[in-house]
C-alpha cells in the first residue's frame, strides 16, 4: 500500500506538471510526454527510498 | 455506501462558497474535543506517581517525544506540539470511525489531503526560512555529472511535489478499504439470510467472525496509519532542518 501510493503519486505528479505546463505554453503534447517519463523515474525514486527508509528500521530494531 | 455520505447539518453560503458545518466537521469537532478531554482531564492532577489516566496520556506524550527526537533531530522539539496533535487527531477520527453510526473523517481524501497538504507548505516554508536559497540545494544531489543535472533535479523536483499525495493517498486509502470491507462482510450476512433462508442463517456465521477479526484488524490498521502519519511527518520535517543529505 505505501510502496504503490509512493510510486502512482510520482507518476500522476509528473502527468499533471506536463498537462499543466502544456496548458500554459501550448505544446501539446510534448510537456505531457517529457513530465510523464520524469514522473515515472521520480516514482522509482520514491519508492527506493521507502525500502531504503524500511530497511534502515529494519536493522535499526536488530541491533 | 451511506456512511461515507456528506450532507450538511448547519447550512451556511457566504458569497457562493458553501461553508455549511457538516457531518464530518461536527465528527473532526468530535474527536478534537475527546483528544482535548482526554489530555486535559486526565493530567489535572499532575501528580509524580501518575494514575491511571495519567499514565495513559504519558506513554502517548513520551512515544511521540521519541519518534520526533529519532526521525527529526533533536531541534524539532519546537515540532512536537504539531505532530503531538496530528497523531492523536488522527488516531482519535481512526478509532471514533470504528463505531456504528459514527463518520470516518480520515477515510475522505480531503481532509487527509488538507492535513498533508499545510504539512507540505509548512516543511517548504520552514526550509527557506531557515536555510534561504540554501535549501534548494535538497533537489541537486552529490556527484551528478553536470550532463544528467537538469534531468536528475527535475526527478527531484516531481519527487518532492508528490509527497502531499502519497502521504494523503495512504491514510485515506486503508481508511477506506478497511470501512467497505466491513460493509461488503456485512452485505452477506443480509443476502445469506434473505437469500437462503434457514441454510442462509447458519452460513450467516461465517461472515459475521470476519467481520469481528476485521473489525480488530481495522483497530491495528487505525493506529499503525496514525503512526505512518506522524512519522513521514517527522521525515519531511528532517528534510526542512538538514537538507544536506
Amino acid at each position: 500500500m505505501r510502496l504503490s501510493s509512493e510510486f502512482v503519486g510520482g507518476v500522476l505528479v509528473g502527468a499533471g506538471l506536463g498537462w499543466g505546463l502544456d496548458r500554459i505554453f501550448g505544446w501539446h503534447p510534448i510537456g505531457l510526454i517529457v513530465f510523464l517519463g520524469l514522473g515515472t523515474a521520480a516514482g522509482v525514486l520514491n519508492v527506493i527510498r521507502a525500502t531504503r527508509e524500511l530497511d534502515a528500521q529494519r536493522k535499526g530494531k536488530d541491533q | 455506501m451511506h456512511q461515507f455520505q456528506i450532507h450538511p447539518i448547519v447550512p451556511i453560503h457566504i458569497g457562493g462558497y458553501d461553508f455549511s458545518f457538516t457531518n464530518a466537521a461536527l465528527w473532526m469537532v468530535i474527536s478534537v474535543g475527546l483528544v482535548s478531554a482526554f489530555t486535559i482531564f486526565s493530567m489535572r492532577g499532575r501528580a509524580m506517581v501518575p494514575g491511571r489516566w495519567q499514565s495513559s496520556v504519558e506513554i502517548f506524550y513520551e512515544f511521540i517525544a521519541n519518534m520526533v527526537r529519532d526521525n527529526a533531530g533533536h531541534d524539532a522539539r519546537r515540532f512536537f506540539p504539531l505532530v503531538f496533535t496530528l497523531f492523536m487527531f488522527i488516531f482519535f477520527a481512526n478509532m471514533i470511525g470504528l463505531f456504528p453510526y459514527a463518520f470516518t473523517v480520515t477515510s475522505h481524501i480531503i481532509v487527509t489531503f488538507a492535513l498533508a497538504g499545510s504539512i507540505f507548505l509548512l516543511v517548504t516554508i520552514t526550509g527557506f526560512v531557515l536555510h534561504g536559497p540554501k535549501f534548494l540545494g535538497l533537489f541537486v544531489p552529490h556527484g551528478v555529472p553536470a550532463v544528467l543535472l537538469p534531468l536528475v533535479v527535475g526527478i527531484e523536483v516531481i519527487s518532492y511535489i508528490s509527497r502531499p499525495i502519497s502521504h494523503s493517498v495512504r491514510l485515506f486509502a486503508n481508511m477506506l478499504a478497511g470501512h467497505i470491507t466491513l460493509k461488503v462482510f456485512a452485505g452477506f450476512i443480509i443476502s445469506f439470510i434473505t437469500g437462503l433462508g434457514a441454510i442462509g442463517w447458519i452460513a450467516a456465521i461465517l461472515p459475521l467472525l470476519m467481520i469481528v477479526a476485521i473489525t480488530a484488524l481495522e483497530v491495528l490498521v487505525g493506529a499503525l496509519q496514525a503512526y505512518v502519519f506522524a512519522i513521514l511527518t517527522c521525515m519531511y520535517l528532517r528534510d526542512a532542518l538538514h537538507p544536506g543529505h
